[in-house]
């Protein structure tokens, strides 16, 4: 009776797990690359690359996933009436926190969606960037304990919350209707790519569900860390399970550390990239899948957030910080993995994560 | 299986807010416990402190003495 009782109340955060799981696997099947159904982190990238942000040739595509979730959630939330327009929450820290969270998951080559993904495809490599991730919300979490806060946000006028999903409609308009002034991979996983309408429908049912549900990687974990509330978590672990099932129904499970698509063994910086990503993201007060569906309600400190995610992804290929795969050159096996630059980047987004830690805990009067 | 009670459900507009919460009504002795904002109250997935309906005019002072701000004071079955 009790089990009825739970799966009663928590049906919506299990079917959206599972949704995203499906999405995940159709999208990989019709062209996404392996393992890569969803990257929020990689997503975001290549658009960034679309639009000429960066020149990495091979990471270079309008991805219209991004934009399909924004609308998805915003369409979700107005019929809901849940769309608010607010804004105010420190925007600066949250645009530079979000770079930073960009550059830790592109250093691991991918978001927290994605390394979910990666592990449903038997990516042992992904399981450092776990451990990291569960290392940083930990971090975060005690900050939190601590009384760390960014600012409340206020209600501001409704063009300000509708910006975003303005810029995902443009963005959208330009992909359909005039391609030729974007940016286009003709190799590598920028031209790897499902049907567009086919991504922007899957990007907008996962925004509709994720928006329902408040879906959310990193929210997950701190509810369970905070409160032992496995609710969110257990969305997370239905992506996993559906990817999982799925990719061993379909032969494409592949239980492995060595040569998997797009991921690199470098397992330090693996734990390191993600231990940013996931303080980030719980300082953010969500990971960059929830940064999009917030901004989709007219959150229009997330919408910055993503564009500083976007920002992060520009300068981690414009100055060589982000991941390189594992390859096989002449027979040997060659462990990819992040460089000097990159290495200095987590250093330096560490330390910025401190400041900006250390700069909004209360004062010893108000503890 | 459990039978839901009503419960006063406060929000805020920030973490910082129901952690400080909790911190006060420890320090206090009050009943109460933090837990994830309702759904049916919030599309946000922030924090709420969850305490008996009889604590609201207390809670509603004691959180003003201490200058927390809270977003609404609700009540539902929990």
């Amino acid at each position: 009776m009790e089990r009825k009782n739970w799966l009663r109340e928590n049906w919506l955060i299990l079917a959206t797990g599972v949704v995203v799981g499906v999405a995940a696997l159709v999208l990989t099947a019709l062209g996404n690359p392996k393992n890569m159904g969803f990257c929020i982190a990689c997503f975001e990238r290549d658009i960034a690359g679309a639009l000429g942000l960066h020149s990495a040739a091979k990471v270079q595509y309008m991805r219209p996933e991004i934009m399909g979730i924004v609308l998805g959630a915003l369409l979700a939330a107005l019929a809901a009436r849940e769309f608010r327009a607010r804004a105010g929450s420190s925007p600066a820290c949250r645009f530079v926190v979000g770079m930073f969270v960009m550059i830790g998951a592109l250093v691991f080559l991918g978001c927290p969606l994605r390394m979910v993904i990666r592990l449903g495809g038997g990516d042992l490599t992904a399981v450092a960037g776990l451990l990291g991730f569960i290392a940083g919300i930990l971090v975060g979490v005690a900050f939190l304990k601590k009384g760390f806060s960014l600012g409340r946000a206020y209600p501001v006028p409704a063009g300000e919350g509708f910006m975003l999903p303005g810029v995902m409609v443009v963005l959208l308009v330009l992909l359909a209707a005039v391609p030729g002034v974007l940016k286009f991979s003709e190799e590598g996983p920028g031209s790897m790519h499902a049907y567009w309408l086919v991504s922007l429908i899957a990007g907008g049912v996962v925004g509709v569900m994720a928006q329902r549900s408040r879906l959310c990687m990193a929210g997950g974990l701190r509810d369970v860390f905070l409160l032992r509330d496995f609710r969110l978590l257990s969305g997370f672990l239905a992506i996993w399970i559906t990817v999982t099932v799925g990719n061993l129904i379909l032969g494409n499970y592949n239980l492995s550390a060595a040569s998997q698509p797009i991921a690199h063994s470098q397992y330090l910086w693996s734990f390191l990239g993600m231990a940013l990503a996931g303080w980030g993201s719980t300082l953010l007060g969500g990971c960059p899948l929830r940064q999009l569906i917030l901004a989709g309600e007219g959150n229009g400190d997330s919408a910055v957030t993503v564009l500083g995610m976007i920002m992060g992804a520009a300068l981690a290929h414009n100055f060589g910080l982000a991941g390189s795969a594992d390859s096989v050159v002449d027979g040997v096996y060659k462990v990819g993995g992040i460089g000097v630059n990159g290495m200095v980047a987590v250093g330096l987004g560490f330390l910025v994560l401190l400041l900006v830690t250390l700069t909004h805990l209360p004062g010893k009067e108000d503890a | 299986m459990r039978e839901k009670q009503p419960r006063l459900v406060v929000t805020f507009h920030t973490t910082a807010g129901a952690v400080a919460t909790e911190r006060l009504c420890r320090k206090r002795g009050l009943e109460g416990k933090l837990i994830t904002v309702p759904r049916s109250l919030s599309s946000d997935c922030g924090m709420a402190w969850s305490a008996p309906p009889e604590l609201r005019e207390t809670l509603r002072a004691a959180l003003s003495e201490a200058g927390i701000e809270a977003a609404g004071f609700h009540e539902l079955p929990l």
